[in-house]
């Protein structure tokens, strides 16, 4: 490569928008109508979902005990990672094929359906086996090879956003799933890297709203990450559906401070409970509000 | 050494010490098998002469660390287990494929108790079973993916033996592999045509390329023993502990409903039973095959199989087998099966057994 090249690729680390926008995209608004996103027994982008569980699955008791809890207070799907992306390479990398076969006995006992992070273009058709849901993690998120290998794959994606990519960036990485034939794609904002440290990331809710202006995908929030701050996800959960979001994702561990991993952002199942019955109330109250001004049309 | 290091050693050495008692299980099981099948060529299960021929080569070809008297003691207590065993007077079973293989299991659903003993070949099994060296056999006849097992279909007829039972059983296929092995690195999968042919969707899937070999048990066991690079096996999950294998995934038949039927072969007929089977073939005449199955028709009898196959001999022509409820005591019975001989240029009744549930 030319070092003039590398110049200008470093210099253009932001996707120049015009150009961007010069080719119709299967991920624009106007290319389609609203996707219906179906996961089992789920549906996202109608009605408000909630992806719950624990973050790593550390045992069969621990993921089977959360899915029962999150399954008792009123989620729509189970979470759990088998393969982490950690920071540390001495953390807790996850319990693998054995954690994705642990995450889908528990899908199959509760009867909900199953997300897990995949991160490697050799896992793909390994974790489709166990999952109804890929996750791409915002580490991932511009791992092109991966995401054109969960393009061919059938099962739906959701694709989360990394935490430097702009608004266009992301929904780039989702036209190149849509563009190798697989559809379902669900986004994800899980909040982006900013001078403030106090919260993890700042969660930013303008990017889901503005992806209900800019595509036809179902957009979902991840407070847990977005705040990592068990104290804030109620707060950001409410705001997140006020603002629009099809969904949520929220972290619950049966014993958040035995976590392996993520233990401080976690939700114990009753705090989960209540985060339940507040965002449920609250969808409740958006979706009369709608259905009025449909009426009043 | 570093005290992580020699943890790691210590377990490295573990895993082959785990290797070798599989093994060792593995050959006292088979020479257990032997010594049942002498039990019928002998007056009796102690035969002192030769118990001391064998300690007497224990001791001649002892080792360095396996002493003499460790040698002569382990055979002693293998050939007491031995005998005790032919006391039992276990039912030899002959089935095709290694321990592990699917019909193994349908040879214990099917007797209970049984010593099962693997042949090489679908032929092996026949004429053990004729030659009176096992008393039963039990071969698949029918797989709900695959279709009929040509082989059998080939070799029954001729056989002279009878079907003195059935069992359908469902066949859960396990993808394994040599524990450590790396699940991103397999890229071929050996089993038996039949199982690789139910698994296509799932090998496709994984882009894992389909290898025959002579059985599924028989797979997993190779695997075990040669460990080749990037391969899997498809078979039992019985198959996979007998090897020490890893099971990566299970259930990974293309259809949940994947279910084999299996025959109970013998060289008497059952004393009772409620379904019959037969085989015939008819003048290459119009109507023939009409007329042949109209008799059953008209009896009231219900066919719950007819397959053809190709006459060898005879390439154009086909063999009929017939599978239908009802039994031999039935006057009915014997009146259709008397009319289908006098119309068929061959006929042979193949059983009348208790079907399977």
């Amino acid at each position: 490569m030319e070092p003039r090249e590398t110049v200008a690729a470093v210099g253009s680390a932001e996707a120049p928008p015009v150009h961007a926008k010069s080719r119709a995209r299967l991920v624009d608004r106007e290319a389609r109508p609203r996707t219906l996103v179906k996961v089992g027994s789920a549906t996202v982008g109608a009605g408000l979902c909630v992806i719950a569980g624990p973050c790593s699955v550390e045992s069969e008791e621990q993921v089977l005990e959360t899915a029962r809890a999150v399954k008792r207070a009123g989620a729509d799907m189970l979470r759990g990672g088998a393969f982490k992306p950690r920071t540390s390479p001495y953390d807790f990398q996850g319990l693998g094929l054995e954690g994705l076969r642990l995450l889908a006995a528990a899908g199959r006992e509760t009867g909900l359906p199953v997300v897990t992070e995949v991160m490697d273009p050799r896992d793909v058709s390994w974790v489709a086996e166990h999952a109804d849901l890929l996750q791409i993690g915002a580490r991932n998120m511009q791992n092109f090879t991966l995401l054109k290998e969960v393009g061919r794959c059938p099962r739906p994606v959701l694709l989360k956003r990394g935490m430097q990519a702009t608004l266009d960036e992301w929904l780039l990485c989702a036209e190149y799933i849509l563009a190798e034939g697989n559809p379902n794609v669900i986004l994800c904002e899980r909040g982006i890297r900013t001078f403030e440290r106090y919260t993890r990331n700042t969660l930013d809710l303008s990017a889901a709203a503005a992806v209900l202006e800019r595509s036809h995908l179902p957009v979902i929030v991840d407070p847990t990450h977005g705040t990592g701050r068990a104290s804030l996800v109620l707060p950001m959960s409410l705001a997140a559906v006020a603002a629009g979001a099809h969904g949520l994702m929220i972290e619950v561990h049966r014993r958040p401070a035995e976590a392996l991993s993520d233990a401080e952002q976690a939700l114990t199942p009753e705090q989960f409970g209540t985060l339940m019955e507040r965002v449920r109330g609250l969808a409740a109250f958006m979706g009369a509000g709608a259905a009025e001004r449909e009426g009043g049309r | 050494m570093e005290a992580h290091e020699a943890k790691r050693e210590l377990e490295s050495l573990r895993r082959r010490i785990d290797e070798v008692d599989m093994e060792l299980l593995t050959l006292l099981e088979e020479r257990m098998e032997l010594g049942l099948r002498t039990r019928a060529l002998k007056s009796g299960p102690l035969d002192a002469a030769r118990e001391l021929s064998v300690l007497a080569r224990a001791k001649q070809n002892s080792l360095a660390l396996v002493g003499e008297g460790f040698a002569q003691e382990v055979f002693s207590s293998i050939m007491a287990e031995s005998r005790r065993l032919q006391g039992e007077r276990h039912t030899i079973v002959a089935f095709q494929g290694e321990h592990g293989a699917h019909s193994e299991i349908a040879a214990r659903s099917l007797v209970p108790g049984a010593a099962t003993v693997p042949c090489v070949e679908f032929g092996d099994v026949f004429l053990g079973v004729q030659q009176g060296r096992f008393e039963l056999g039990v071969v698949p006849v029918e797989n709900s993916l695959e279709g009929p097992v040509s082989q059998v279909s080939a070799l029954l007829p001729e056989s002279g033996l009878w079907i003195r039972g059935e069992a359908s059983v469902p066949v859960k296929h396990c993808l394994m592999a040599w524990p450590g092995s790396d699940y991103r690195d397999l890229r071929v999968a050996y089993s038996h045509p039949m199982a690789l042919g139910q698994c296509r969707g799932f090998l496709a899937r994984h882009k894992l390329e389909p290898r025959p070999f002579y059985d599924t048990a028989g797979a997993a066991r190779m695997l075990a023993r040669e460990k080749p690079r990037g391969a899997a096996a498809v078979a039992s999950a019985l198959a996979a502990r007998l090897y020490g294998l890893e099971v990566i995934q299970e259930g990974i038949e293309d259809e949940e409903s994947n279910t084999t039927r299996f025959l109970l072969l013998s060289r008497s007929p059952s004393e009772e039973g409620d379904k019959c089977s037969a085989v015939f073939t008819v003048r290459h005449e119009s109507g023939q095959l009409l007329k042949a199955l109209e008799l059953f028709a008209g009896a009231g009898l219900n066919l719950t199989r007819i397959a053809s196959m190709p006459c060898r001999s005879d390439p154009g022509n086909y063999r009929f087998f017939l599978d239908f409820e009802g039994t031999d005591r039935d006057p009915a019975v014997r009146d259709v099966l008397a009319a289908l001989q006098e119309r068929a240029t061959s006929f042979r009744f193949l059983g009348c057994y208790p079907a399977g549930r």
